[in-house]
């Protein structure tokens, strides 16, 4: 499995800081974390599926609605080395799914003994966080074209 | 002599019968007349909507014909969409795939 939070290390480095986390199981239809609880743990997806969700009001009542889908080998929660450290998403496993629990206190710890380790790993969330916003700001701006053609009808 | 009188006493009268009647008709038209300013709000209940192809509806009633568990697959398979699209823009960033179309049932 490759993690692309862990692009470019050497397999040494890889095994250091996969030493650092927990696997779990998360049960299909089960939350990993729920908005705005604290991050104290980042994710690497190994199996199965993490849907992100953020609540909307439908019809009256609140639902959770896709805004993203992590797939083996991406990575999920990274608001755990982002302050406030709060989770802005809502993360649920539609089918069973196995990930990979590194501590933030752990990684920080990690990285000062190992900068090396540490500056390729933030590079490659930096590339994480710059798709996202990417992808993002496209569907923004997307839907405010349409709300232009709509309004402008 | 008498019956000339009395025929001509009874046309008068008569005329004066068909006077009155033709006077009351003569008011009735114009007092009609004097309500033909509110027809125009007669038209503004119902305007014609020939050759227009946008019929209001009332936006509160067709999501209601769409059961809840449809409207929010159709809300998930909207954001897969636009997802895609806006990984194809930022795959390869032109204007023509910055507002590309997709099938979503929410812009279409």
């Amino acid at each position: 499995m490759t993690h692309e939070l862990l692009n470019g290390l050497s397999s040494a480095e890889v095994e250091g800081v996969l030493a650092l986390g927990t696997r779990l199981i998360v049960p299909a239809g089960t939350s990993l974390f729920r908005l705005g609880s604290p991050a104290d743990r980042l994710f690497l997806t190994e199996r199965g599926r993490i849907r992100l969700t953020l609540p909307m009001q439908v019809r009256g009542h609140e639902e959770d609605i896709l805004v993203e889908e992590r797939s083996p080998g991406q990575t999920v929660g990274w608001s755990a080395l982002i302050p406030p450290y709060r989770f802005t998403l809502t993360a649920t496993a539609p089918l069973e799914t196995e990930v990979i629990a590194l501590p933030r206190e752990s990684l920080r710890e990690h990285f000062a003994a190992h900068p090396a380790v540490g500056y390729k790993i933030a590079l490659n969330l930096a590339v994480v966080i710059g798709h996202r916003l990417q992808l993002f700001q496209t569907m923004w701006v997307r839907e405010m074209q349409r709300a232009v053609e709509v309004r402008s009808a | 002599m008498e019956m000339l009188l009395m025929g001509l006493c009874m046309s008068v009268f008569g005329l004066g019968v068909a006077a009155l009647a033709f006077g009351a008709a003569t008011r009735s038209e114009s007092s009609d007349s004097a309500v033909q300013p509110e027809l125009p709000l007669v038209k503004a209940v119902a305007p014609a909507r020939f050759f227009s192809d946008r019929v209001p509806v009332p936006p509160a009633v067709l999501p209601r014909q769409v059961p809840i568990e449809v409207l929010l697959l159709q809300i998930e398979n909207h954001v897969r969409l636009e997802q895609a699209a806006a990984e194809s823009f930022v795959e390869f960033p032109t204007h023509a795939l910055l507002h590309s179309k997709t099938t979503s049932p929410f812009v279409n």
